[in-house]
């Protein structure tokens, strides 16, 4: 049996409703890092559901007109010399399946390098620009605002601004500075280079979209809940609030800014992580997602 | 072990504190006082600074001067803009603490702010 309509479907539902149900449901500013997992396990299911779906649609199975070659031959295109060749479809199964494979994987690198290099750029200015503190664990730059980010990677640095030194109490300016150590200690570059490669890969598809806008915010508040666990949720809040209020520009209305009040608000409202069966649940979801294309398309004993 | 970074950083450092355009032999004087390090060490790593387009330089009689492009002060807030992601190109490169808000949006987080202070109060 062609299991090839069974995965389009199921790849078509982890692709477009997937996405919708995640984005509804409540939990996933409770355990940020867990959504971000489901979001990536969704990825690679949908990744393998498409491989495993152009595999079956252009193996030929009962008779040589089944499957892809044979429905574009039955179409009156001609695929290679005369009747289709069960060589050529067989190739073309192998090969279809190979090319997203390597696409995916070629895009990923291609991000990661591509911000490597800007990091590392932008990485030796600041060496040369700013000052190191070893007692802060960051560079400092002089600017006149209050302000902080990161540059993950091998070589990593916090970068800092010395009003921000200046101006926020030492409990604020450690949760910060907690907060930036824990974009770099969870290589959270790589969570967004993957996000980034498969929505390079499938641009229009709503899961590409959703995990791409969604994917900073969460990775903030894993962030946020790092910098939590030694510091109190005031100091972060209020560190939070100075450095979006200086920074906020007269008149000016700036895309996606918002996210810092949803942070700012589940940082300072009561924050009940899921019940562990729930959040345990999820998770096996999460780590089975991506096996399921695989059980629909060889069923175990069957095949 | 110091790295070449950390010389090209002590050189730059002491470029913009004196501001003013300076000889490499000046510098070398100046490092000397705390270690010893060879000229040709210095002019080396000068010339890769001026190379790499952190150096403007000019004869004075037989020698060069050399002098930032840009202050430290114009430097550092073009690469914190670009760390925050103000620059037009965005790559997910740096990570950054907070976004830009609008003026609603900060007025909303005072809020906030204020209702979470007043149940700690309360």
């Amino acid at each position: 049996m062609n299991a090839a309509p069974v995965l389009v479907g199921y790849t078509a539902a982890v692709g477009f409703v997937a996405p919708r149900l995640l984005l509804c449901a409540g939990w996933p500013y409770r355990a940020p890092a867990l959504a971000a997992a489901v979001w990536h396990a969704l990825m690679v299911s949908f990744s393998i559901g498409v491989a495993l779906a152009a595999y079956n649609l252009a193996m030929p199975a009962e008779h040589l007109h089944a499957g892809l070659v044979g429905l574009l031959h039955s179409c009156g295109m001609r695929v290679g010399p005369g009747e289709p060749d069960p060589g050529a479809a067989h190739r073309l199964a192998v090969a279809l399946p190979a090319a997203i494979g390597i696409v995916l994987v070629s895009s990923f690198v291609f991000h990661v390098v591509r911000a490597r290099r800007t990091r590392t750029r932008h990485r030796e200015a600041v060496d040369l620009v700013g000052r190191h503190s070893a007692q802060l664990r960051a560079t400092v730059l002089p600017y006149g605002i209050p302000a902080a980010y990161c540059l993950p990677g091998r070589h990593a640095r916090v970068v800092i601004s010395d009003a921000a030194v200046r101006e926020l109490t030492s409990e604020q300016l450690n949760a910060v500075l907690e907060h930036e150590q824990g974009h770099i200690a969870g290589r959270h570059h790589l969570v967004l280079a993957a996000g980034e490669a498969f929505h390079s890969v499938f641009r229009l598809l709503p899961l590409a979209r959703h995990a791409r806008e969604r994917m900073p915010l969460l990775l903030e508040m894993v962030a946020d809940d790092r910098a939590l666990r030694r510091h109190s949720s005031e100091a972060l809040a209020t560190a939070m609030y100075e450095m979006a209020a200086a920074r906020t520009p007269k008149g000016a209305f700036a895309a996606g800014g918002h996210t810092v009040l949803i942070r700012l608000k589940r940082v300072l409202g009561p924050r009940k992580a899921p019940h562990p069966a729930f959040w345990g649940s999820v998770a096996a979801i999460a780590a089975a997602v991506p096996l399921l294309p695989l059980l629909v398309a060889c069923p175990p004993g069957l095949s | 072990m110091r790295r070449l970074g950390d010389l090209e950083a002590e050189i730059m450092d002491r470029l913009w504190t004196w501001n003013r355009p300076a000889t490499v032999r000046e510098v070398v004087d100046d490092i000397n006082k705390t270690r010893p390090i060879a000229y040709t060490t210095v002019m080396t790593v000068t010339n890769i600074l001026y190379n790499k387009g952190w150096l403007l330089r000019g004869k004075q009689g037989r020698a060069w001067l050399y002098s930032p492009v840009r202050s430290r002060e114009a430097y550092a807030a073009a690469l914190m803009e670009d760390g925050l992601g103000e620059s037009r190109d965005r790559p997910a490169a740096l990570v950054h603490f907070v976004e830009k808000m609008s003026e609603e949006e900060v007025a909303a987080l005072r809020k906030a702010l204020r209702n979470v202070g007043r149940q700690a109060k309360s």
